[in-house]
């Protein structure tokens, strides 16, 4: 009773400030809308191709950690050194395809395709720019993070499959400084922050060298992985449904599974269909901050499958979206093999 | 008292909250507000109703607390067990390590408290009155503390693999590679 009396409250001022808004967006020039979409042209390139230490803070709930980074584009490649801050002692170094990785209780080890690699997301930035289709882009002023002038761009979902995002964008470079994701609420689900930084190209060769000891065990990425088409990958089932915009995304390939990348410019999801382990996985929504894992098994004649959805995805669009899978071929997918 | 914890208070006089809500509701450490607050919504419904109250002076926290405690003690002793998890995931072969390594270094989820699935919470109290874009029931929550350790690495196996295509995808590099080292955090 009292839920309802609130949850009617609630409508009354999210009808009254829907009406703001609508109001507000008729009378804004097209010219912010332009200025907004210009700024995110520059997001992607600038997170590769510009040079910058700092620190930053990510946070989801309530857990924030932080994590130092130096960052340089040299003779066309991305050189990169991540340090965690707290907890566990970690890094993270990589060097054109080149990634080295120390994390905390695992010893040194390779992360392969964990790690993407500049092609990838290069080849990938272009597709922020129709995200204007998918989210209302408005020019929410000026600010300053961690010392610089920044702009920031607020992107609110147009539909209730996706969450809105909010980013802070250093003015003279573009470089990506501060992000929120909020859910449909206005509750941000997820932040991420400079606290320090420094934009600049003289950042010393000793920055971006491993100096935590151990065994290092490294490899090249391998970019034909990402060539393989998604058909391929989605051997053996189908997706029925997908919030509109989410478009399969360059992934590198990973292990057996049946993985595919949908990224609709911001916000991207993995659905993954294997057959079901031995471990029993309960049917719902697990949420983490702005991912939530949705996982269901599904059965097809003799077989049961495994089907999750991983991604910043509001619960009910992942839930549609790994409803949505089809099992066409179980030969395929590996069951009854290996 | 935040807005969200209000909900639940009226999810529960509703008798539609959630464990996890409650759970929060019960951490909370103005206490005295919360139950201030209980005690005046009973006493107005109790006057909508034209009845008594009965609630009036008495702290059912405990009882609850111990409802929820009895209830899933199972899923207490998996977040506990997945707090060893780390250690034990060295006695593994060589061999296995470099594949399960990750695995491992998600620490099973074991940091993973329920706080971090905080923002979702007002989703079963929404979820009915959303503008839901299917099928109308909300979607059914599987609380993190709930999984065992095996689920645990099942799940953040997907997770990982999540964090690589969407460090690729998204083309931001920092946040992916943050994404990573959150789930990797162990539970200081």
């Amino acid at each position: 009773m009292y839920q309802a009396l609130i949850a009617v409250f609630r409508c009354r001022v999210l009808s009254v400030l829907m009406c703001l808004v609508l109001a507000l967006a008729g009378s804004v020039p097209v010219l912010a809308d332009d200025e907004a979409s210009a700024w995110l042209k520059r997001l992607g390139p600038a997170l590769n191709m510009t040079s910058y230490r700092g620190v930053f803070v990510y946070a989801r709930g309530e857990r924030v950690h932080s994590m130092q980074i130096a960052h340089r584009y040299i003779d066309g490649a991305v050189e990169e050194r991540l340090v965690l801050q707290d907890g566990g002692t970690g890094e993270i170094v990589r060097k054109g395809m080149n990634v080295v990785c120390v994390l905390p209780e695992t010893g040194r080890v390779q992360l392969n395709q964990v790690i993407p690699s500049g092609p990838f997301a290069e080849a990938f930035t272009s597709q922020l720019v129709p995200v204007n289709r998918w989210y209302q882009a408005e020019m929410k002023g000026e600010d300053r993070v961690a010392g610089y002038d920044v702009v920031s761009v607020a992107l609110s979902a147009k539909d209730p499959y996706r969450y809105s995002h909010q980013l802070w964008l250093e003015k003279s470079t573009g470089l990506l400084v501060k992000s929120h994701v909020r859910n449909s609420e206005g509750d941000v689900l997820e932040q991420f922050q400079y606290t320090s930084l420094y934009i600049g190209e003289e950042i010393p060769d000793s920055e971006f060298e491993i100096r935590t000891q151990g065994r290092e065990i490294s490899r090249t990425l391998d970019e034909t992985a990402s060539t393989e088409s998604v058909v391929q990958r989605m051997n053996g089932w189908q997706l029925g449904w997908r919030p509109e915009g989410f478009v399969p995304a360059a992934a590198p390939r990973s292990g057996k599974g049946q993985a595919v990348a949908f990224s609709d410019g911001l916000a991207a999801f993995s659905v993954f269909v294997e057959p079901a382990g031995p471990v029993t996985m309960p049917t719902g929504a697990s949420l983490i901050g702005a991912t939530t894992v949705y996982m269901r098994q599904v059965k097809e004649g003799e077989n049961v499958f495994l089907v999750t959805v991983v991604g910043e995805l509001p619960p009910q669009t992942a839930r549609q979206v790994a409803e949505s899978v089809r099992i066409e071929d179980s030969l395929a997918l590996g069951a009854g093999g290996s | 008292m935040d807005d969200r914890l209000r909900e639940t208070l009226s999810a529960m006089m509703d008798d539609e909250a959630d464990e996890l809500s409650v759970r929060r509701l019960l951490s909370h450490d103005r206490q005295d507000e919360l139950r201030a607050q209980w005690q005046r919504w009973q006493d107005v419904r109790d006057l909508l109703h034209d009845g008594h109250s009965p609630a009036h002076g008495m702290d059912v926290s405990v009882a609850v607390r111990e409802e929820l405690d009895g209830r899933d003690s199972a899923a207490l002793g998996a977040t506990l067990a997945g707090r060893d998890s780390k250690a034990r995931g060295w006695h593994w072969p060589a061999a296995a390590m470099v594949a399960m390594a990750l695995l491992v270094g998600f620490g099973a989820g074991a940091g993973w408290d329920s706080s971090g699935t905080g923002p979702a919470q007002p989703l079963a109290a929404a979820a009915p009155e959303a503008p839901a874009p299917a099928p109308d029931q909300p979607v059914r929550e599987v609380a993190l503390q709930g999984l065992d350790e095996e689920q645990w690495e099942y799940m953040s196996r997907y997770l990982l693999e999540h964090a690589q295509h969407n460090s690729v995808g998204a083309g931001r590099g920092a946040v992916g590679y943050a994404r990573l080292v959150s789930a990797n955090g162990p539970g200081y």
